[in-house]
């Protein structure tokens, strides 16, 4: 996890790294790993609906 | 005179909008009304999040008098947001939670991930792999499995982009508490994504 984080000592980050870059397998897991948060991200873009934005305006001048 | 508000920053509208001014508040609404909204989609659901989101904003325009700029106007607003999300969802059944363990990355006897690279990288491939209201469904599906303090944490650092401190000020957590939590989320997702394109993890 620390490793993941980037918090490490470099000594200890860097001998991770070394292993990591001649593992083929740890090379997959981690890239599997930085990727799920980027496709999630843009998974669960959405737009204010229009019907929303507008009862959210209604609303609002109503109770200021 | 009339001050122009586009270029005004999030603290100066604040203090205008404190003071009185409707067009200063409206601005503030204006630019956060969308992020808000996506916010709420992701700590609860779309059919909760209008009223997090009118839950928000009113919240906003009465606490807007006690804003004192300790924190940037984003990470305050952000916090009233996130409780607004959390208080709705207070009082619903708790979800079974599920271990950890499924989750770890799995090695064999030598210390060696048991997977294969394929099999590893199939998470990462998932956009691929589905079309995109599949992958939209499934994300929300995913997200809304996570345990509560999980899901929390990783929507507002891996989403919502938001530095460890500003998560650990809006959760009320250590930084590493969120770390930790955000970790853990994305050895779930990772694997919730490898199950729902057909590889095992």
């Amino acid at each position: 996890m620390e490793y993941l984080e980037g918090v490490l000592t470099p000594e200890v980050n860097a001998a991770l790294e070394a292993h990591v870059a001649a593992c083929e397998r740890c090379t997959a897991f981690v890239a599997s790993y930085r990727e799920t948060p980027r496709i999630l991200r843009t998974a669960t873009v959405v737009e204010l609906p229009a019907d929303i934005q507008q009862s959210l305006r209604a609303v609002l001048r109503l109770r200021r | 005179m009339v001050v122009p508000t586009a270029d005004s920053s999030d603290e100066t509208l604040a203090a205008r909008a404190a003071a009185g001014d409707d067009h200063a508040f409206e601005e503030i609404v204006a630019r956060y009304e969308g992020r808000v909204f996506r916010l709420a989609c992701r700590l609860t659901s779309e059919t909760d999040a209008p009223d997090v989101l009118q839950n928000t904003f009113l919240q906003v325009y009465r606490n807007l008098p006690a804003f004192r700029g300790e924190s940037r106007f984003a990470t305050w607003l952000y916090r009233i947001a996130t409780n607004a999300a959390l208080m709705l969802r207070r009082g619903r059944t708790r979800k079974p939670s599920e271990s950890l363990d499924a989750f770890m990355p799995r090695f064999d006897e030598h210390g060696i991930h048991a997977d294969l690279p394929a099999q590893l990288l199939v998470a990462s491939r998932a956009d691929e792999l589905l079309d995109r209201q599949a992958l939209a469904d499934k994300a929300r599906a995913g997200i809304a499995r996570l345990p509560h303090v999980y899901r929390e944490a990783f929507v507002l650092r891996d989403l919502e982009e938001m530095s460890t401190t500003d998560v650990a000020q809006v959760l009320g957590v250590e930084p590493a508490a969120v770390r930790q939590r955000v970790h853990r989320a994305r050895l779930m997702l990772r694997g919730y994504l490898s199950d729902l394109v057909g590889v095992k993890r």
